[in-house]
């Protein structure tokens, strides 16, 4: 019965070594394996399934062998025949057993029908069976997801084997999960206690959906060491299943947050520095989104191997595209304006609505298609069910680029030193020398920047199309009051509480009212400190 | 006390000419008579141009509000849709309450909702001067909350703008929920009569025509006679140095209040006269868009006149009424291009222009 020796170690040479197995004595009892699985009754095939991946595991049976006589069941071409049991193809017949060619008339014949009490075993079986036959071969991470599917009907000692398998060593965790799961049905207390164990150590959905169908099973519960051990499986997972949804909410703020700091911190700068307030703000943002498009269909046309990094490419261009602009809006309105501030509202509005409907009629009003790049889509997990997305971790770390350069030019470079003279005392800074209004331009061209790069930020995330600046503007607006005027650490604690804010309350009382609560809390905040979070101290 | 005013800020300054704004008033009010007139005697122009006229004065009645608050107490309000808003929607909700008991089917909205009767704030509404009074007592109100909060805590200037814009932007996103019982994003129409007379019917129309006119004369020479008294140069002291009227010893914080409820209330009478008129009211009413156009009329026309307002307001949206049917595309380039000229080259606005060009012309003689 041993006689077999282990000589199969890959699947590729599956069928090579098929053929040059030679014949042995107990032929009879593996024919006699498959037999059962050629008709009948679904229970008894169901039984011959379980026979046929014991007889693998007591090692009477090759996996290869096994896996081909169950798939071949699953496609309806195992036949039992006079003579012994054959598969048949498109080409020929072979032996099930010996491999020899068979009956020439068997190739029209047809297996027998499989049902659906017997298919999830026999594509447990094959999945099993496949990790054996070619451990770490293409097909084994299909597999795994078999076996998670069928957790409850695996064989554990064969999925032990599998997972000991070096080339399998990447499946190991999941395979072990899968078993945990089979265990815990096992008759043996010990081993459901270890499995229950083993299920709230890897906190889900599923698993505390697992455990809780376990403790509503009487017979189990009444064994007060297994229900005591369900009930502590049961806690443990929820207080992770908890944090976890305490740390994607987390998550969620941080780059809800991100995108208002990196959309509100040009007209922090531009607000503190001029007292003017650049409704076109939003607009401003909206054509660095138009830049970034445009890099990426000029490289789609130019160097398409280049695609996939067009975020990066695009940086200067959305910079400069709307630092042009602002530029040109200081030069030909802003700077009449200084005095009246209030006008200023109007001339930035009147230029918003120019600028929506100049881009309205270059472009139309469709959204724009932007190729999410590959290293931008999905995520990973960490842990219960919190999944940190690529791409809103990309809107954190380029908001944390931008803070920090910011934070660089305004207290390290002379530009910063001059502008942060003239945002104190605008007088005092001219009599020692500093050009008021050469500083106004150059950080009205910085503030419009930063706002192309929010764009650039937020196209991979948000809708592009002309009006997309509305969206943005009383929010970010919120963030320039709440965090007091010209203080990058205000803009940025001031983005972080609203972004914070709006996600604890979003789940419970929707967006609407998430805005709603957000503005009053930001109102009675105002009460108490009319001048922001981080007020700037300054004589104007 | 007015020695010492004396000896503190100089001899008294003149008091600011009256203005333009009585002759205006008394002017339109003529006018809305023979408005009421031509309804009366069916003679005169078409309903349709009745209704834009009685439209348009809505519109200067509205600029007229904002311009006591920001022309004359130097507080410039972005969301004055939101009280012209309050107005508009409690007049729906009048005509909505009269059909409803007339038909006893609720609107197509509630119905949409699943509800079969009106919620409970409808209660009362069927009659005219309760609804009348709610518009002043409720515009009245969320002003004074708005304002009381702000001014206290001493915002102002920019920063008061801004939280008037996020205030009527957070109305309008409230608006857009269909299960408010307002009507949601589709708004309410459908209005068939009020005080019992057909919508539809010329007459009705050239009523409620002249009674815009009416109001809008009577808000502007009441706002000539308020500006051109003490209180009005009181407001006038708060625009040019607040710092130095509360260091004199007035209480700043309640005539600002004052007059900030007044203009809204003001706003919202405009707009209970303006929807039966147009016949509908949605959240786009509320778009923070509409109530930035609201200060372009007046910088248009020139804040702190009152006329200049009225008849920036006006001319706006006439050309607004005529472009965005003739090449609707243009319009926005038209209204965002005259802002700018205004702005930039007529600080007071168009009323300005003779001005201007008196200056360029003594400068260009030698």
């Amino acid at each position: 019965m041993m006689g077999w020796r282990r000589r199969l170690a890959a699947g590729a040479l599956f069928l090579l070594t098929l053929a040059a197995t030679p014949v042995l004595a107990d032929d009879r009892a593996l024919s006699e394996l498959l037999a059962p699985l050629c008709a009948g009754a679904s229970a008894e095939r169901v039984a011959a399934v379980d026979r046929l991946l014991d007889a693998v595991e007591t090692g009477a049976a090759e996996p290869a062998w096994a896996l081909r006589a169950l798939e071949a069941v699953g496609g309806r071409r195992l036949v039992c025949a006079e003579g012994g049991v054959f598969i048949t193809s498109g080409t020929g017949v072979i032996d099930a057993v010996t491999s020899a060619p068979g009956l020439a008339d068997a190739v029209k014949a047809q297996g027998a029908f499989v049902d659906l009490r017997l298919r999830p075993y026999l594509d447990m079986g094959s999945a099993v069976l496949r990790l054996l036959a070619s451990p770490g071969g293409p097909a084994s991470g299909a597999a795994l997801g078999e076996l998670q599917k069928r957790a409850k009907i695996v064989p554990p000692g064969l999925i032990e084997r599998a997972a000991a398998e070096p080339a399998n060593a990447a499946l190991a965790p999941g395979l072990r999960d899968v078993m945990a799961v089979a265990a815990l049905n096992d008759p043996d207390p010990a081993l459901r206690i270890a499995a229950i164990g083993r299920l709230a150590e890897a906190p889900s959905e599923r698993n505390r959906t697992l455990l809780r169908d376990l403790s509503g099973d009487a017979a189990l519960t009444s064994d007060p060491v297994v229900a005591a051990a369900l009930a502590d499986g049961i806690t443990r997972i929820e207080r992770w299943l908890t944090l976890g949804q305490v740390a994607a909410s987390v998550y969620s703020g941080l780059s809800y947050a991100s995108i208002l700091f990196v959309a509100a911190l040009g007209l922090a700068v531009i607000f503190g520095l001029m007292g003017v307030i650049n409704l076109a703000q939003g607009e401003l943002i909206m054509i660095g989104a138009y830049a970034t498009f445009l890099v990426q269909e000029a490289l789609k046309s130019v160097l398409p191997g280049l695609v996939d990094y067009y975020l990066l490419l695009a940086i200067p261009f959305a910079f400069a595209a709307s630092g042009a602009v602002g530029i040109a809006m200081e030069v030909t309105v802003i700077r009449h304006l200084y005095r009246r501030p209030l006008m200023t509202l109007l001339a930035t509005w009147a230029i918003s609505l120019l600028l929506i409907n100049l881009v309205r009629v270059t472009f139309g009003t469709q959204n724009l298609q932007f190729n999410v790049p590959p290293f931008l889509n999905g995520g990973t997990h960490v842990f219960a069910d919190f999944i940190v997305t690529w791409n809103r971790l990309f809107a954190i770390g380029f908001a944390l680029a931008v803070l920090a350069a910011a934070l660089v030019v305004l207290r390290r470079t002379s530009l910063g030193m001059y502008i942060r003279a003239v945002t104190e005392n605008r007088d005092m800074a001219g009599c020692v020398g500093v050009s008021a209004r050469r500083i106004d331009l150059t950080a009205f061209g910085i503030g419009s920047g930063l706002a192309g790069v929010a764009g650039l930020a937020l196209s991979p995330i948000y809708t592009v199309n002309p009006a997309m600046g509305v969206n943005f503007i009383v929010d970010a607006f919120m963030v320039v009051v709440l965090g007091g005027v010209g203080s990058i650490a205000g803009t940025a604690a001031a983005a972080l509480g609203v972004g914070m804010i709006n996600v604890t309350i979003e789940p419970m009382f929707g967006a609407v009212a998430a805005k709603v609560i957000v503005l009053l809390l930001i109102i009675v905040f105002i009460q108490f400190r009319p001048e922001g979070l981080f007020a700037v101290k300054g004589r104007r | 006390m007015s020695g010492l005013d004396d000896v503190l800020i100089g001899p008294r300054r003149p008091a600011p000419r009256r203005g333009t704004a009585p002759m205006v008033a008394a002017v339109l009010a003529l006018l809305g008579v023979g408005v009421l007139a031509a309804g009366a005697g069916g003679a005169g122009p078409s309903a349709y141009v009745l209704n834009l006229i009685g439209q348009i004065a809505t519109f200067g009645m509205l600029a007229v509000a904002l311009d006591l608050i920001w022309g004359f107490a130097g507080v410039l309000s972005l969301g004055h849709g939101l009280f012209f808003a309050i107005g508009g929607y409690l007049v729906a909700m009048h005509m909505v309450k009269v059909t409803f008991l007339a038909t006893g089917t609720p609107p197509d909205f509630m119905l949409f909702m699943g509800w079969d009767r009106l919620p409970f704030y409808y209660a009362g509404l069927e009659s005219f001067a309760y609804t009348s009074v709610l518009v002043v007592v409720v515009a009245g109100l969320a002003a004074f909350a708005i304002g009381y909060t702000a001014f206290r805590s001493r915002v102002a200037g920019v920063y008061f703008a801004i939280i008037t814009q996020a205030f009527v932007y957070v109305a309008m996103l409230l608006m857009f929920r269909n299960d408010t019982g307002f009507g949601g994003n589709n708004g309410m129409t459908g209005f068939t009569e009020i005080l019992g007379q057909p919508l539809a019917d010329r007459r009705t129309v050239a009523w409620l025509s002249g009674a815009s006119i009416l109001a809008a004369a009577l808000t502007l020479g009441g706002s000539a006679l308020l500006t051109g008294s003490r209180f009005g140069h009181m407001l006038i002291a708060i625009r040019d140095d607040e710092a130095r009227l509360r260091f004199l010893g007035h209480d700043t914080l309640w005539i600002k209040l004052t007059v900030w409820c007044l203009s809204a209330v003001l706003a919202a009478i405009a707009g209970m006269l303006y929807v039966p008129q147009v016949g509908i009211i949605n959240p786009r009413v509320l778009a923070p868009d509409l109530s930035i156009e609201i200060a372009v009329w007046v910088a248009i026309g020139g804040r702190g006149t009152l006329t200049g307002a009225f008849l920036g307001a006006v001319l706006v949206s006439a050309l607004k009424f005529l472009l965005t049917a003739v090449a609707p595309d243009l319009w926005p380039f038209i209204l965002s291009g005259l802002v700018l000229v205004v702005v930039v080259l007529l600080p007071n606005g168009l009323l300005d222009i003779r001005a201007v060009l008196a200056s360029r012309q003594r400068r260009g003689t030698p």
